[in-house]
């Protein structure tokens, strides 16, 4: 952004050289935007509007789409229980993320601070789950919640206290999504402490100095001083953790497939199970372009709310 | 001079990326790629020239996709694979060994796209039906035929509908059996079950004797959801007999009659007395092999592999030995069907359609009586050829398969029977019913509106 | 400075008692995250026996059985090479494509620049999770499904949006000054990029790609839709199907998923800083 006074200089300077070079720039412009546009024209933009057109049939993808239902198929997604407790799912994890996982990661960050000795040992370790890729984190939560006390670690230490009871866990209806979100915030916590850490670090040492003189204590110096310094990456903390609760797939998938009945029923993994498992491929359409409508919501009250009109930029 | 480099790069950059997706279609063109493809070498490979070949010995490349993960089964199939390869020195025989859940949506992802493999498992039914009309698989009623039927003739004709159509079959049967109750013999003893249960009263009373003595009753591994529909399936065989069952499975009769809904109140009545494992609606069937098989569950209803997977997922490799034992489903007082029915099923080898002959070839090869006595032998299958009975010698095993084959009903599971969308509708619906989410009235309601969707 | 030094013992023990509490507290973190870790290595070197017996011990001495049995295997290797593969091509495609679209964004005026960019912004609203079905019909339209391609350009595509943003802040970054002085030394606009501006933005081009090969290699989603064929599988779909077959092993199943970490911890030490890099640069400067 900073770069911008000087651009009308260039151009300036670019025309003076006649229109060869114009043209050529052009021609630049051209070639160097084709390749991504291309894919991301084919690959993102396109099947968005294709799944618009299939949400309209009733097909299971054998043969090409005949049976026009019209908007049959977003009118039954919206009576479907299990689509319905998915919507509710994705809510109860981005509550759980914004109430707990968040400041968690805030708290750590803070505690890591600027000059800590081991700083970077704490950093390493807390965001080494984050780079196990989901499948790992899913298998490794899987075996931790197993309900013999003799196969699943977390059971084993809970029976050990007196009055400790295993628990089912995974199989439990009540338990399923907490214990998913045990499991999604050990392995995303590291990313958020990360993005604070260096939140903090772009904080001038010498604000905070300040406040100290003036008579703050610590706890003012943090409400006061350092969270509003911090709000724009806070911002973008909960916008990445509502976007990643409203998506989230592969743990729950290989951990739960959705289940048991549905109750860790997410909005993809309820969409995979039309899409892929039952290929009614027109329903699954139309869940998928709920799915977008969602995320577009969304994200126009976060920037309506945020007034960024280009909401990553200034974060 | 940077300018021609920049031309250069820029053209060939163009170049680069219209090339790349005209390749990718390319390679589609030709009419057999299934056949023809070497795809260990992903990238490169893609699109063999291979216009010319030889006349003579035309080299066969059969993809072939089956489940037995189990290291014994998995080293026999590919045994016979390579004893048919020398035979056939033209033939490549490329396996892919999928795990039964895997298998199940890769399978159908495959079908989706058009290029099904040439041989691949199969349970028949509506599932398999359900592709035939798509135009996805290959008449085998040429082979079946020849020689006065000579192949057919080999096969019990129940075994061989399952893998029809309208009369044409697409596959045919390696294994067929009934769904039963595997039991563990001293377990039962424990708890003082003198008799195995004949009605479902006596169920009821085994597992409340088997609470009482601090055993887990039943193991189940219905975080995949298919154990558990056996139940309802087999009630539903038991209350609603086969005239009524079958007119709901062929779309002429209903779902919702009473004795579906009676079959979900009989399983819910099961349900109450919490006979399964902890944990259960988590469990995968793996789980449940390893609960029987450590001896920590008395029974399981199960499918004829049900002592294989047992052993295979036990502790030291060997299951309960020969505490373990099989008694059929019970009567259910008042039911319409007959004692003799039997609900179950069993693998089978499909053909895609794009199978070369020496792919039907070679499934002829491994459904011979001596191939068929070779995998009795391991456990593997319930023979459907005749005369390979003389491979099983585990006197439970030779029960299950004559249940099977005298049943007076049979009927395939439904998972299965049924189109696939319907099939996990009542997967679905039977997990609910057993986590008390889901009332049987709304089972079946479920179940049939989705059947009059699928079928109509 | 006065006032402290007279106080000292005071402030001091004001210092280590948070400090102490701070340790405790990060101590505490530590090993949460670590033990499901641990459990799993331990896990991974037992024998199936030691595994039923004592789950949780540590494994004294070191049982490599799995292990061996494991890299015995060809499959893992062949997985492993798929992986390689898809990381690298991805890698290079995103860096390449993603830097030259940067370079435009950041050092290009043309009229309909703003509505272009705003264009890619919308990528970041729709991750590859919830696109994976619209996007499963395409490739199957294309023939791309059950190629190591298809992964690999959707792989790309979706990694467009958040890269261009990350090096099109850092080529914003790099002085104005540099580009006049090309341009009026004759430099075309490839001329700057290609031996000014992409030199200069080495780390952010290595952080770039550090990240796309992290979501590369541990990418599940795409593969398992788009991979059919054993033969095609990258690791983490093949660690999938190995828990499916292997179920209740427990002790093998941890081996392999280990191994298959390995490769992952040793790229994350190797290059930690660069993954930071980038990660802060996309989320906190865009």
């Amino acid at each position: 952004m900073q770069s911008l006074p000087a651009i009308p200089d260039v151009l300036k300077l670019k025309r003076g050289t006649g229109s060869p070079r114009r043209f050529q720039d052009n021609l630049t412009i051209v070639l160097f935007l084709l390749p991504a546009v291309l894919i991301f024209f084919v690959f993102v933009v396109y099947p968005i509007f294709q799944s618009m057109y299939y949400s309209l049939f009733n097909w299971k993808g054998l043969g090409p789409a005949v049976d026009f239902v019209g908007l049959e198929n977003f009118k039954k997604i919206l009576t479907d229980k299990p689509f319905l407790t998915a919507v509710r799912n994705g809510l109860s994890l981005i509550g759980f993320a914004l109430i707990l996982q968040l400041p968690l990661s805030l708290l750590l960050a803070v505690l890591v601070g600027r000059k800590l000795p081991g700083r970077v040992f704490f950093r390493t370790i807390f965001f080494m789950p984050y780079v196990f890729s989901e499948v790992i984190s899913a298998l490794v939560w899987l075996f931790l919640y197993n309900p013999d006390p003799e196969r699943g670690f977390l059971n084993a230490i809970l029976v050990l206290f007196p009055g400790g009871h295993a628990q089912l866990w995974l199989a439990d209806t009540k338990l399923v999504v907490p214990a998913i979100f045990i499991a999604l915030t050990w392995k995303y916590f590291g990313f958020h402490m990360l993005l604070f850490m260096t939140g903090l670090q772009n904080i001038p040492e010498e604000i905070e100095e300040a406040g100290r003189i003036d008579g703050a204590n610590s706890f003012q110096n943090f409400f006061y001083i350092t969270l509003p310094l911090l709000s724009g990456t806070i911002r973008t903390a909960v916008y990445l953790s509502i976007l990643g609760s409203i998506q989230q797939f592969i743990m729950v998938w290989i951990m739960t497939k959705g289940g048991p009945v549905n109750a860790s029923e997410t909005l993809a993994t309820y969409m995979y199970r039309f899409g892929f498992i039952r290929f009614q491929l027109g329903y699954g359409s139309a869940v998928a372009i709920y799915m977008f409508v969602i995320c577009l919501i969304f994200s126009l009250i976060y920037q309506g709310l945020t007034r960024q009109p280009d909401h990553l930029s200034g974060l | 001079m940077s300018r021609k480099i920049y031309t250069i790069l820029s053209l060939l950059l163009v170049a680069a990326f219209a090339l790349s997706a005209c390749g990718a279609k390319a390679t589609q063109a030709p009419a057999q790629p299934a056949a023809t493809e070497a795809p260990a070498q992903p990238a490169a490979t893609e699109a063999p020239a291979q216009p010319a070949a030889t006349e003579a010995m035309k080299p066969v490349t059969i993809t072939w996709w089956h489940i037995s993960t189990q290291d014994d089964q998995k080293a026999f199939l590919q045994s016979k694979a390579d004893e048919y390869m020398s035979m056939h020195p033209n033939v490549t025989i490329e396996i892919t060994v999928l795990e039964n859940e895997a298998f199940k949506s890769k399978l159908a992802t495959v079908m989706q796209s058009g290029e099904p493999p040439d041989i691949f498992h199969s349970w028949g039914g509506g599932v398999l039906n359900e592709y035939a009309k798509a135009g996805l698989l290959r008449n085998v009623n040429p082979e079946l035929d020849a020689d006065g039927g000579a192949w057919r003739n080999t096969f019990g004709a129940g075994a061989l509908g399952v893998y029809a159509y309208q009369g044409t079959n697409y596959g045919v049967p390696n294994d067929m059996g009934a769904v039963g109750f595997w039991y563990n013999k001293e377990l039962f003893a424990k708890a003082g079950i003198e008799n195995t249960p004949t009605t479902w009263t006596e169920l009821l009373d085994a597992v409340k004797k088997l609470k009482a003595a601090n055993i887990t009753p039943i193991a189940i591994g219905e975080g995949d959801k298919w154990p558990g529909h056996f139940w309802w399936g087999y009630l539903s065989t038991r209350i609603c007999g086969g005239a009524v069952f079958g007119a709901a499975t062929s779309g002429t009769g209903s779902f919702t009659e009473p004795c579906f809904v009676e079959a979900g109140a009989k399983l819910q009545e099961l349900n109450a007395l919490t006979p399964f494992q902890d944990g259960f609606l988590s469990a995968v069937y793996n789980d449940e092999g390893a609960a029987m098989g450590n001896g920590k569950a008395a029974m399981e209803l199960m499918g004829q592999w049900a002592p294989v997977v047992e052993k295979d997922n036990s502790e030291d490799k060997n299951g309960i030995g020969d505490k373990l034992a099989w008694f059929p489903f019970p009567m259910v007082e008042g039911g319409a069907g007959g004692p003799a029915d039997a609900y179950g099923g069993g693998g089978g080898f499909a053909l895609g359609k794009n199978a070369p002959d020496e792919a039907v070839d070679f499934v002829k090869f491994l459904s011979s009586v001596d191939s068929q006595i070779a995998m009795a032998k391991l456990g593997m299958v319930l023979p459907v050829v005749k005369g390979a009975e003389a491979g099983l010698t585990d006197p439970f095993l030779l029960t299950v398969q004559k249940a099977a084959a005298a049943a007076p009903f049979f009927q395939l599971y439904l998972d299965q029977a049924l189109p696939p969308a319907v099939g996990s509708v009542v997967n679905d619906n039977v997990q609910g019913i057993l986590a008390g989410t889901v009332t049987p009235e709304q089972a079946a309601q479920a179940i049939n509106d989705s059947a009059v969707q699928e079928m109509k | 400075m006065n006032r402290e030094s007279v106080s000292r013992p005071r402030w001091n023990f004001r210092k280590i008692a948070p400090r102490l509490v701070q340790y405790l507290v990060l101590g505490i973190v530590t090993i949460m995250v670590l033990v499901p870790i641990m459990i799993l290595v331990f896990g991974a070197l037992k024998t199936r026996g030691q595994y039923i017996s004592h789950p949780y011990s540590i494994p004294l001495p070191p049982r490599w059985d799995n292990m061996t049995k494991i890299l015995a295997q060809p499959a893992f290797w062949r997985m492993l090479r798929n992986s390689l593969f898809v990381m690298l091509a991805s890698t290079i495609g995103v860096v390449f494509v993603c830097s030259l679209a940067a370079f435009v964004f950041s050092r290009m005026e043309f009229r309909a620049k703003g509505v272009v960019f705003n264009f890619f912004t919308l990528g970041l609203m729709f991750p590859i999770n919830i696109a994976i079905l619209p996007v499963y019909l395409v490739l199957r339209q294309l023939h791309l499904v059950d190629t190591l391609w298809g992964v690999i350009i959707i792989q790309i595509a979706f990694q467009l949006s958040g890269n261009i943003f990350i090096l099109r802040g850092f080529f914003t970054a790099i002085p104005m000054e540099l580009q006049d002085a090309a341009y009026i030394d004759g430099c075309t606009a490839f001329g700057f990029f290609w031996r000014i501006l992409l030199p200069l933005a080495r780390p952010a081009l290595s952080a770039v790609a550090a990240l796309t090969m992290i979501v590369s290699w541990n990418d599940f989603l795409v593969p398992l839709v788009v991979l059919n064929k054993d033969k095609l599988w990258t690791l983490p779909l093949g660690t999938m199907q190995f828990q499916g077959q292997y179920g209740s092993d427990l002790a093998l199943i941890s081996a392999f998923i280990t191994l298959s970490a390995i490769p992952t911890i040793i790229f994350y030490l190797f290059a930690e800083r660069q993954i930071v890099a980038g990660l802060t640069a996309g989320a906190v400067k865009g």
